[in-house]
């Protein structure tokens, strides 16, 4: 690798050490910012003296600050995220089995986005100031203005109920086996073995229900979680899928009147190859920053999506729960959400630095 | 005496004799091309309609918002009830109208908010520079690194749902864009030869700061604002459509999609009618900040 992205990345990854620091002080402060006694909101208006008091103290409540942020970093290093009040379950173990089925959605979401928002663009660019063209941006415009909650509860209507084409909510249909890895591939593997310390990994990679029906060759389950990922991820994909074609659109627009393309023309080679061997490869890099950009609006907007088609994923589990106010996992998922986006934001910017030489940091 | 001129050429009439152009300020520019650009006006009919409404909402609404007619629960549109009622049996258009006040204000409001604090954020990392231009903008990144609807629905799981609670969250969420914006036209106006020659003269850098710098931004600010507007309508019905924002009975459009999901396949129009009404208004301030940004600054254009 080159010394210029080499330097970019470690100069990012400095950077990255206040932020994540920021990331975590505010997850902390998010429990002790709630006015009133933490304790007494969470477990709720008929909880005795005394179950608060051990609340409390179990809790660590009662310490300084400085000594709870710095158990609470402790934790962090350790993996531990502390228990949820209303299930007692790990808060890691909770948001493990959830994280696969929105980082599913997440990627259908995307997929669908650039098909639409990529071709949409080419099409629109092609036949420029058309009427197509027109069609095309008014209709992207109008995908920008969606609530992402009503064009979801649109879709399941239509594609779901009237024309029962797509299943209009969950993950998998009731009856559908869809064995997990772990009784796959591990099935005789006694307690103790090697091979049996992977039952976290295939527990947690069993989640991923594509990548599961793929492997364990379960056809019909692969076509089911299919049919099931296709309306969230229209939904979700929406606006993405609106502001790449944008994008795409002007990107485009701004290649094909270069010289080199004339010159392309002038040679007489199809209008196909001048198209996508010339121009698209050229106007590319502004599409990718805009899609790498777009992740972390679909992070926010899996939360409203999860919670119509009830997509059992991270964003469901934020709202279930801080309606539950079971503030541990709340805090537990921000953190984990937003790591994520700090990270896929990093890795854009690093593969951007990559891809265009004129970009250096600092300078 | 006989040979003086009619009249003394002025710089009017000189400017009319060589055909130059009319003299003009950089705001009439602009508002020359934005009513020159369709998309633009079409966006501001959308917005002057709702406007109507929102001030005008006890005159407009058929019936009042809140008024339940239990025997009338979820029945379609007819010719009494245009938009048909609600789940428990409220007159959806009348809902819809009020509801305009509610976004508009929660629009405008959280925006305002959010440019007071962000605008000043901005132009004091900028000014200052050093340690607390680094302080400010790197509470700002870290404020960036949240999907914005996480960081709005964390803040309002602090406060509690509510109505204000939501808005001063969205208001929130949107002050790094401003400071950003702030801080980045204050950088470049530093450096202005004609800053220096205040502060030579010895000008106080509040006055310069409020008197030339500041108003260097305002272009910009305009621009973002009024997509910013947008995005805080939807973002504030994406909370109340949680449950997060605002509560019932109140005709908030997000709200009104939340409590009437459950009737989607039984009775549609509950949800259809809300959810036209935000993305018109979130279009309407879509098409207007497109056609400003055109209008105010011809470079950005895309």
């Amino acid at each position: 690798m080159e010394a210029r992205v080499t330097r970019y990345i470690a100069q990012r990854l400095v950077l990255l050490v206040p932020v994540l620091l920021g990331i975590l002080v505010i997850t902390f402060s998010m429990l002790r910012l709630i006015p009133g006694d933490p304790a007494r909101i969470m477990l709720g208006e008929h909880a005795t003296e005394e179950s608060i008091a051990r609340f409390r103290e179990a809790m660590g409540l009662d310490d300084p600050i400085h000594v709870q942020f710095w158990r609470y970093l402790t934790n962090i290093l350790h993996g531990d995220l502390g228990r949820a009040i209303r299930t007692n379950e790990k808060v890691t173990v909770e948001l493990m089995q959830r994280l696969p089925a929105t980082v599913e959605l997440t990627f259908g979401a995307m997929f669908l986005a650039c098909l639409i928002g990529i071709i949409a663009g080419i099409i629109s660019a092609y036949y420029h100031n058309s009427v197509i063209d027109l069609g095309t941006m008014v209709g992207a415009l109008v995908g920008v203005s969606m609530p992402v909650f009503w064009l979801g509860l649109i879709l399941m209507f239509i594609f779901g109920f009237k024309l029962k084409w797509l299943p209009p909510s969950g993950r998998l249909t009731v009856g559908v086996e869809l064995q997990s890895l772990t009784d796959f591939f591990l099935a005789g593997a006694a307690e103790g073995t090697w091979l049996y310390k992977l039952k976290p990994i295939t527990d947690f990679l069993s989640n991923f229900y594509i990548l599961t029906a793929v492997l364990t060759g379960n056809g019909k389950a692969l076509w089911d979680t299919v049919k099931h990922l296709i309306l969230p991820s229209l939904a979700l994909g929406s606006i993405p899928a609106a502001i790449i074609a944008r994008m795409t659109r002007s990107s485009l627009l701004e290649v094909l009147g270069e010289d080199y393309i004339r010159t392309a023309r002038a040679k007489g080679l199809a209008e196909r190859v001048v198209l996508f061997g010339h121009a698209m490869k050229n106007a590319f890099l502004p599409i990718i920053t805009v899609v790498g950009l777009q992740f972390g609006s679909l992070l926010g907007g899996a939360i409203l999506t999860e919670t119509i088609f009830s997509w059992p994923g991270m964003g469901r589990l934020v709202v279930d729960r801080i309606l539950a106010r079971d503030y541990p996992v709340v805090q537990g998922a921000v953190l984990v959400i937003a790591l994520i986006f700090v990270i896929v934001n990093l890795l854009v910017d690093i593969s951007y630095a990559y891809l265009d030489p004129r970009i250096r940091y600092g300078s | 005496m006989a040979d003086v001129p009619e009249s003394i050429p002025t710089a009017k009439t000189r400017a009319a004799e060589l055909q130059l152009p009319p003299q003009t300020t950089l705001y009439l520019d602009a508002l020359r091309r934005l009513v020159r650009n369709r998309l633009a006006i079409a966006g501001m009919v959308i917005l002057g309609l709702l406007l109507i409404c929102a001030i005008f909402a006890e005159q407009l609404a058929p019936y009042d918002p809140i008024a339940q007619e239990l025997l009338l629960r979820r029945q379609p549109p007819s010719a009494q009830h245009w938009m048909g009622m609600d789940e428990v049996g409220r007159d959806i258009l009348s809902r819809v109208i009020f509801g305009a006040r509610i976004s508009l204000q929660i629009g405008v409001v959280s925006v305002s908010l959010a440019i007071v604090v962000g605008a000043l954020l901005g132009a004091i990392a900028g000014y200052k520079g050093g340690w607390v231009d680094d302080l400010i903008m790197r509470i700002m990144d870290i404020l960036l690194a949240f999907p914005s609807l996480l960081l709005a629905i964390a803040v309002v799981a602090i406060l509690g749902p509510g109505l204000m609670n939501m808005l001063y969250a969205i208001a929130f969420v949107s002050i790094p864009v401003y400071a950003r914006i702030v801080r980045a036209s204050v950088l470049s106006v530093k450096a202005q030869d004609y800053i220096l020659a205040a502060r030579a003269i010895g000008v106080p850098s509040t006055r310069i700061l409020f008197r030339n710098v500041l108003p260097n931004c305002l272009t910009p600010l305009i621009v973002q604002g009024t997509l910013g507007i947008a995005t805080a309508i939807l973002d504030a019905a994406g909370l109340s459509f949680l449950g997060l924002g605002a509560r019932p009975p109140t005709p908030e459009w997000g709200a009104m999609l939340g409590q009437g999901r459950g009737s989607v396949f039984t009775a549609p129009h509950i949800v259809i009618f809300p959810g036209l009404a935000i993305m018109m208004t979130v279009l309407g301030f879509n098409l207007l900040g497109d056609g400003l940004r055109d209008a105010l600054d011809p470079r950005l254009r895309i």
